[in-house]
């Protein structure tokens, strides 16, 4: 029995194989950390518009949210792939960071929201205006709490570049798929060796991900919201 | 054939909709039962966390550590591709709901944990001093406070949970994704069955979240 | 003087309005020119047509046509950027203007005539089925009741759909995004048949499965360009015929070890495709369309 174990493994392991297996885990984190950087800026533009007073500024960002955060990844990713020029990789970007950008906002808007009333009133009274007040007091008190929701999400970005899978782009995914397809993979211990490394990869890949981001600041609290 | 978005491609899919229809149900019916597998699980794993058994917190742990960390993608497709080598064959929905409810069940155990958490311990002791035993102060006194605090982040959950039953279109599924995939690529009309599809996702969803924000609302009242 | 600078400047824009149609060159073709690449769609997991070992360089009769073509329109014929595509993706990216031409596998249908359009036959295939050895299927008939598993947006499920009534069989279908999906499906036993071209399916045989003998519906593979695109069109339609006339098509297709075209069938064929075309479009012309007039 340990026989056919052993030889799934030798199958599995071998250059070509994990050659393409990396390109496609390169694939994932540079789709991951553009789409992170982006949908970080995005989220936070959109989270501030939402908490101003500003009408217009407080429905236009409203209205995208809601809509965004109601709809599944997948239909983006889908929608982007067939209906812009983009290239594969640079698609799945503009989707994830559609998708993403909405759900930071809101993540950012909790953080605000979160702030006591009294840390304004002190700020006025000491005489700082309303953008000094956001800046200087508000926005890293903010910053602190959402750090653990942020990081939840993000790790949640890597895993959501899976879906790129579907549209045929060379993420991690999509390229297991296509080794399991191989002519050489042929047992089921050699699919099951080979899925159970594709999700430890992931599973390495995030943990190790959330442990560096958390590490920054010596906080341990773990996050409730997704 | 003029644009993606032309009358034509409109009346195409409108004349289709009995096809997005059934789809559109099968998605309310494994989100139904996904949610209600969830709740179970997540209520389960989240109070056993609250317990000092050492090999039930790191199994417990262990298993939402695993299912946070991995793709929804890649856990179905072995349960869809892998399994069956094994010998387990399961059906497309049994795979989906238990995908889903394995895979939300993991967040859900977290704020279940939580919630309880967020209770204040004088609420257990008082329950004590009143004569409630261990069981009944949880039911009567904690629970129902949890279930206030974690309702908002659950119903967050909830809509997460919708969304991600579209995973199903990878293995052919059946519902709305799957639908509105099938349809979009036998008929090459792209612009409104995106567009419809998407907006039967915010029928079942929107009203959900919209509930969750009013609750949050009111909770921030009572505090 | 004003009116003199007025004609003039009517003069220079009516002549510089002349210069697109005494170019030698339509709109679209200058526009790879001017890019001086191709870019073209191919398979990346169909041996012998287009074929990437796992991300090495892409190999096949597609390649080779696709290097032919650069060297017709820009005189290189590296001067080439392939895309991989899958059977769902290779339409929409010809639509956005992300491929110039698309040579994968695609079969050239009197409904797809519409959509996109399309250069005579360069081979022509047939729809085969893939089964597990060990599930003693051994014909289509066999097949009653059973699932077969197909690719989204191609043409398989229509042409087996047909065959199945043809032979009073009901037969279910499962659809899958790609290829890698279904081949997964046939050897977990969720679907009991691989369908797609049999060309495709070549590269999915390995010890484990078999191909059977039936064949169905004739799969002729054009080269497809953005609907408009006619002057790609006609530089793609001439190299063909040329690479035919002189025998480099045949070559290139037993250079694949790919069974030899007859092409006096493929022409007959063609001729009923695009008749068919013409037949739905004037079926399907509605009060919008005759107000939008035909190209």
């Amino acid at each position: 029995m340990f026989d056919r174990w052993a030889n799934a493994f030798s199958v599995v392991f071998t250059p070509k194989i994990l050659l393409f297996l990396g390109q496609g885990l390169l694939n994932t984190l540079y789709i991951a950390a553009v789409s992170i950087t982006l949908s970080l800026i995005f989220g936070t533009i959109l989270g501030l518009m939402r908490n101003r007073k500003d009408k217009v500024l407080r429905t236009v960002a409203t209205v995208y949210i809601e809509i965004v955060r109601n709809i599944p990844l997948l239909l983006f990713i889908i929608a982007m792939r067939f209906m812009t020029r983009l290239p594969p990789l640079e698609s799945g970007i503009a989707a994830l960071t559609v998708f993403t950008s909405a759900i930071v906002a809101e993540i950012v808007r909790g953080g605000l929201n979160s702030i006591d009333k009294g840390q304004w009133e002190a700020a006025t009274s000491q005489g700082f205006s309303t953008v000094q007040t956001m800046w200087y007091i508000i926005i890293p008190q903010a910053m602190r709490r959402i750090r653990s929701p942020l990081i939840s999400q993000f790790v949640t970005t890597i895993k959501d570049t899976s879906f790129c899978a579907v549209v045929g782009t060379y993420e991690l995914s999509f390229t297991s798929k296509i080794v399991a397809a191989h002519r050489t993979i042929v047992t089921a211990e050699d699919i099951i060796v080979l899925y159970l490394v594709v999700a430890l990869i992931y599973y390495v890949i995030n943990r190790s991900f959330a442990a560096i981001a958390r590490r920054e600041r010596g906080d341990a609290m773990k996050g409730v919201v997704r | 054939m003029s644009g993606p978005f032309s009358l034509h491609n409109w009346e195409a899919w409108f004349s289709d909709w009995s096809f997005f229809a059934s789809g559109f149900l099968r998605t309310l019916y494994i989100s139904l039962l996904g949610l209600i597998f969830t709740l179970i699980i997540g209520l389960v794993v989240g109070i056993l966390l609250c317990g000092k058994h050492k090999v039930v917190l790191a199994l417990c742990r262990g298993y939402m550590s695993f299912f946070q960390n991995t793709p929804l993608v890649i856990q179905v497709f072995i349960y869809y591709n892998v399994l069956p080598k094994l010998g387990i064959r399961l059906g497309v929905i049994v795979i989906g709901v238990m995908g889903l409810a394995l895979y939300t069940g993991a967040y859900a155990a977290d704020i279940v944990h939580s919630a309880i958490k967020a209770v204040p311990t004088g609420q257990l002791e008082a329950a004590h001093s009143q004569g409630f035993s261990y069981l009944q102060s949880m039911w009567h006194v904690i629970l129902p406070q949890a279930v206030k605090i974690g309702l908002p982040p659950m119903t967050n959950q909830a809509v997460n949970l919708i969304k991600n039953s579209s995973v199903l279109a990878v293995i052919a599924g059946g519902e709305l994704m799957y639908c509105a995939d099938s349809w979009s690529g036998s008929n090459l009309i792209y612009g409104p069955t995106f567009v419809m599809t998407g907006v039967l996702y915010l029928v079942i969803c929107l009203p959900i979240s919209l509930l969750a924000r009013r609750m949050e609302k009111r909770s921030v009242r009572n505090v | 003087m004003k009116k003199l600078l007025s004609f003039a400047l009517v003069l220079a824009l009516a002549l510089v309005a002349l210069i697109p149609a005494l170019a030698e060159d339509s709109a679209d073709v200058a526009a790879v020119k001017a890019r001086g690449k191709l870019l073209v769609g191919v398979k990346a997991d169909v041996p012998n047509f287009g074929y990437q070992d796992l991300g090495g360089e892409f190999e096949g009769l597609e390649i080779d046509l696709a290097h032919k073509l650069a060297e017709v329109i820009l005189g290189d014929p590296n001067a080439v950027e392939f895309t991989a595509v899958t059977a769902k993706t290779r339409g929409p990216l010809l639509d956005t203007g992300e491929l110039d031409m698309v040579i994968a596998t695609f079969t050239i249908k009197p409904d797809r005539i519409l959509q996109y359009d399309f250069s005579k036959p360069y081979f022509i295939d047939a729809i085969g089925l893939l089964v597990m050895k060990d599930s003693g299927i051994a014909s289509f008939a066999d097949l009653a009741g059973k699932t077969i598993g197909v690719a989204q947006s191609a043409t398989t499920k229509d042409a087996l759909q047909a065959a199945a009534t043809d032979a009073g069989i009901t037969v279910n279908f499962s659809e899958f995004p790609t290829y890698p999906d279904i081949k997964a499906a046939l050897s977990s036993g969720r679907i009991d048949c691989f369908s797609v071209d049999k060309s495709i399916l070549n590269g999915y045989v390995d010890d484990t499965t078999v191909l059977l003998p039936d064949t169905f519906s004739a799969q002729p593979y054009g080269v497809a360009v953005k609907k408009g695109n006619t002057g790609l069109l006609s530089v793609v339609d001439d190299t063909i015929a040329s690479m035919r006339k002189d025998g480099s098509l045949d070559a290139m297709v037993s250079k694949w070890t790919l069974p030899a075209v007859d092409w006096a069938k493929v022409d007959e064929f063609s001729v009923s495709l695009w008749q068919q075309a013409e037949e739905l479009a004037n079926a399907t012309a509605t009060p919008e369309a005759t107000a939008t007039v035909a190209p």
